[in-house]
């Protein structure tokens, strides 16, 4: 018989273990976009402090980069890690499909990483205790550095959502994964949404400055520069969407929910509105102030685009051959990768997947109920919370029906065949189909004694 | 489980790469991480001695070590990412399985770490103007310990196969809650991080020679730290091999006669070279002898640690990780070697040279041409790896 390579599964009953991956990598964005922005805009600042011989504004960096140090990057560099660990634990194959196709990406930009911990360290310290010239080759090596570790990850990501190339499939090789049409687009708009947020975290920092007229002089500075980035940003992301392939534009518009594009315009729109009133009156700007725009950046603005992300790939997980359920469910010839699906309808997943415990292998009266758990928990639980709570609770999918005999054909009727958009296929045989329309119609009693 | 069944979950994907380069890989960067890790577990405990004791020279001391904690800490977290990295790619089978099963752990090690870490910086920037602060280093020396001990459960559970569905299904129902953390061995765990005591000594003594050059008059002091370092080294490193001896007789079935092999010959050998650390110690710059010779040691350590593994895995399992199927490619793998050689090193010598010579100098330091050199170097290498990114990119879109 033949073994789908297929791991324990991780199930956490109150969010999800989607959810858990979710946040951690939202606030790793709200960290990391931050911290490579704010390297860009340290670097032009200590420029032009050093080349027009300005103490104040050398000083501004400097604390700037002690804000940096304590929030972004130990948030930045924990949740980086954090976001590997979440993903094994949530989709162990789908991560290790990125894993292994972008090791060495991936450890180039360990590399820029390592060259920006350091480079965040010497901008603090010796800022005003070495010369202009090694000074700003500190700075420019730190902030080339930052973006750069943007560049990979950006390639990476968009791997994660879509192969770069059609002919990754056939041919692979990690650059026609990694290259794609909406490549350059997504490098500026997030580029401008990094400065953006940079300029939020700088005003957090300008709101401390003692001396009014140099405080005022930084808020509308750093208000200019935000406001630039927002708008440029939002242009960009226009264009990325126009650079798509007109298939993934329709997928667009069915996918996302409805209200993601306001959402967007509106979140933008007050941001814009708060850099103008702040280079109206600059006075405004008070430490609450800015730190409530950050937060709100956190939950309007990343959260929903993280969100759309999600569905966008749905059912996939990664490279558009891993479903979220961790299951593979495309060929890539180049690779020798094979779908699994075949071979899961015709043994079925109980008898093949390594992780069911001997008792479940075949179903039968006395373990009905608790076959068809370990297939929820299997093909269902990545999306689904498997009761009432967690994301798209089960017992809210089926619409409060408990009969098994209707579930059982919804199941055989949709699922096995996969007609269901965003679902995957899920390749039950018929004794398991059995055993899972059992469980979820038993499900929220089975819920309270369950684990 | 079967050896069938380890194959089967490896990552369809392959290698990009020969298995050796990612163990080697794994061997060398774990051991800088390891390193940064007991540099900072012992900088947190002497800041901690030193709050507590609270006299003379390790009030100073304390202040110093509180310094170099707080930068140890992101190194040991930036060095930990690439071990991370290898450590999947060539043992996806069983550092996935480890995972999954304490996954409470595997992410709830990001919250505890992160709480160490700001506790550390809180304490740091309250420095002198706080009462409890016993507690609060001790309380991020505790936390630093159980990051350390989740690291350790978790690189245990994967060396384990055998018990991996006793653990997953007990008594045939599964339990998908990843709340446990199924297996640990104190001796392993002691040695691992018992390691800090020599390595810290080692540490110690370098410190003095840094501060001599800096023109430190207060000879005192400097004695009173060299004498501590050495100390740390020799008592350390021979409690250490204590209990290592431990530790080897207690290991499981399946890493079968490891401990009298080559492999642990060389940790027993590296444990005592720690020991014998203040032997090598001279005055001026030989005052960082020490510190070389114990990041030699650390990594012969890192390669018996390894050895182990394969052990455990090939002679315990016959799990064989030469023959993880490979799909070469060639431009990641250069991309990476020739960023990490050329770029990687010309940034870093320039990073440490010019903080080690501006911290040494009075006043504002102006780059020898050397430094200055590294430093326009690096940023010509900088802009040399922009240019073959979107030239790179630019072919892929039209070819
Ligand atoms: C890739 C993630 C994913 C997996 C795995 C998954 N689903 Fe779904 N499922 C979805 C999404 C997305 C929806 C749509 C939810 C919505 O419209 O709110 C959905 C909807 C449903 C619905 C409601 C359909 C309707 O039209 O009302 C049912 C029933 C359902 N899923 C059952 C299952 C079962 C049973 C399994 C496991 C065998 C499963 N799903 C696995 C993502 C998934
Ligand atoms: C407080 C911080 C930390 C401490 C005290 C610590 C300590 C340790 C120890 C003692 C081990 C050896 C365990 C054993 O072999 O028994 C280890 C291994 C390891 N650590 Fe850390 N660590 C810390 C943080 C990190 C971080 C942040 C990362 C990742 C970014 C990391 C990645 C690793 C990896 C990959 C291994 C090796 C796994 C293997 O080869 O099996 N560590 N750590």
């Amino acid at each position: 018989m033949e073994i789908p390579g297929l791991y324990p599964t991780w199930y956490e009953p109150l969010l999800g273990s989607g959810w858990v991956l979710g946040i951690i990598a939202v606030i790793h964005v709200l960290a990391s976009h931050t911290s490579v922005g704010a390297a860009l805009v340290s670097t032009w600042l200590a420029t032009v402090a050093v080349r027009q011989n300005r103490p104040e504004l050398l000083d501004y960096v400097r604390r700037y980069g002690v804000f940096l140090l304590v929030f972004s990057y130990v948030l930045g560099s924990i949740t980086g890690p954090g976001i590997w660990f979440s993903a094994t634990v949530a989709s162990p194959r789908g991560l290790s499909a990125l894993i292994h196709s972008y090791v060495w990406w991936w450890a180039t930009e360990w590399v820029f990483f390592l060259i920006e911990v350091i480079g965040i360290y010497l901008l603090v310290y010796l800022a005003g205790r070495v010369d202009s010239r090694s000074y700003l080759q500190v700075a420019w090596i730190f902030g080339v550095a930052s973006w750069a570790t943007m560049l990979i990850i950006v390639g990476i990501l968009s791997f994660m959502l879509w192969p770069g190339q059609e002919s990754w499939f056939t041919e692979g090789g990690s650059l026609a994964g990694f290259f794609g049409p909406y490549t350059v687009a997504q490098i500026l708009t997030r580029t401008c949404f990094m400065v953006m947020a940079a300029a939020l975290a700088g005003n957090l920092i300008a709101s401390g400055i003692e001396e009014p007229r140099f405080r005022r002089e930084m808020t509308r500075t750093l208000a200019r520069v935000g406001m630039t980035a927002a708008i440029l940003g939002s242009l960009f992301f226009q264009w990325g969407l126009a650079t798509l392939p007109e298939s993934a534009q329709l997928l667009l518009k069915t996918r996302l929910p409805g209200y993601f594009v306001p959402t967007l315009w509106a979140i933008l729109a007050g941001i814009v509105a708060y850099f103008a009133a702040l280079l109206a009156q600059p006075d405004w700007l008070k430490p609450s102030l800015a730190a409530a725009m950050m937060v709100a950046l956190l939950i309007f603005g990343i959260w929903p685009e993280e969100r759309a992300r999600e569905s966008m790939r749905k059912p996939f997980v990664a490279g558009q051959f891993v479903y979220a359920n961790q299951i593979i469910a495309r060929d890539v010839p180049a690779l020798g990768v094979r779908s699994e699906l075949q071979l899961l309808a015709e043994q079925g997943i109980l008898k093949s997947h390594p992780f069911i415990p001997d008792p479940l292998r075949r179903v039968n009266p006395g373990n009905q109920l608790e076959a068809g758990q370990a297939l929820a928990l299997v093909y269902c639980s990545n999306c689904h919370g498997l009761g009432e709570t967690g994301p798209r609770p089960m017992t809210r999918m089926l619409a409060g029906n408990r009969n098994a005999d209707e579930i059982e054909r919804l199941i055989k009727g949709a699922l096995v065949t996969g007609n269901m958009i965003n679902m995957p296929r899920i390749p039950l045989t018929d004794e398991e189909a059995r055993a899972l329309a059992l469980f979820l119609a038993g499900l929220p009693l089975w819920q309270a004694v369950g684990p | 489980m079967e050896l069938e069944t380890l194959y089967a979950l490896r990552s369809p994907v392959g290698l990009p790469s020969h298995p050796i380069v990612f163990l080697v890989l794994l061997v060398l960067t774990w051991a800088l991480h390891i390193l940064a890790v007991y540099v900072m577990l012992g900088s947190t405990a002497l800041a901690l001695c030193g709050s507590v004791l609270a006299g003379g020279h390790w009030r100073r001391l304390s202040a110093a070590m509180l310094e170099t904690a707080k930068v140890a800490v992101s190194i040991a977290i930036v060095l930990g990412v690439a071990p991370l990295l290898f450590v999947q790619v060539i043992y996806d089978p069983f550092w996935y399985v480890s995972n999954v099963l304490s996954a409470r752990w595997a992410i709830g090690f990001i919250g505890l770490l992160l709480a160490a870490y700001w506790l550390l910086y809180y304490r740091y920037f309250r420095n002198g103007r706080e009462t409890a602060s016993h507690l609060t280093l001790a309380t991020v020396l505790g936390l630093f310990l159980l990051c350390g001990f989740i690291m350790h459960g978790l690189s245990s559970e994967m060396l384990r196969p055998e018990l991996w569905m006793r653990w997953y299904a007990p008594g045939g129902h599964i339990d998908p809650s990843g709340s446990a953390l199924h297996d640990y061995n104190p001796w392993r765990f002691l040695y691992f991080v018992g390691l800090m005591v020599p390595v810290t000594g080692a540490w110690l003594v370098g410190y003095r020679g840094y501060l001599e050059r800096c023109g430190e008059r207060d000879t005192a002091y400097l004695d009173w730290v060299t004498a501590l370092g050495k100390r740390c080294m020799s008592a350390g490193g021979l409690f250490s091999l204590l209990i290592y001896v431990s530790w080897m007789s207690t290991l499981p079935a399946s890493a079968g006669g490891f401990a009298a092999s080559a492999g642990s010959l060389i940790a027993v050998v590296a444990t005592l070279a720690l020991a014998a650390g203040p032997l090598v110690c001279r005055a001026g710059s030989g005052y960082y002898r020490p510190m070389l010779a114990a990041g030699v040691a650390i990594l012969l350590i890192a390669a018996s640690r390894e050895a182990l593994r394969l052990k455990i895995l090939g002679g315990g399992f016959g799990y064989d990780i030469l023959t993880y199927p490979v799909h070469f490619d060639t431009y990641s793998t250069l991309l990476f070697f020739i960023t990490f050689a050329v770029l990687g090193g010309s940034t870093v010598a320039f990073s440490i040279a010019l903080s080690w010579e501006a911290g040494k100098a009075q006043g504002i330091y102006t780059a020898s041409p050397r430094i200055a050199r590294l430093g326009n170097a690096s940023l010509v290498a900088l802009a040399v790896w922009l240019a073959q990114y979107f030239l790179f990119g630019f072919l892929t879109m039209i070819g």
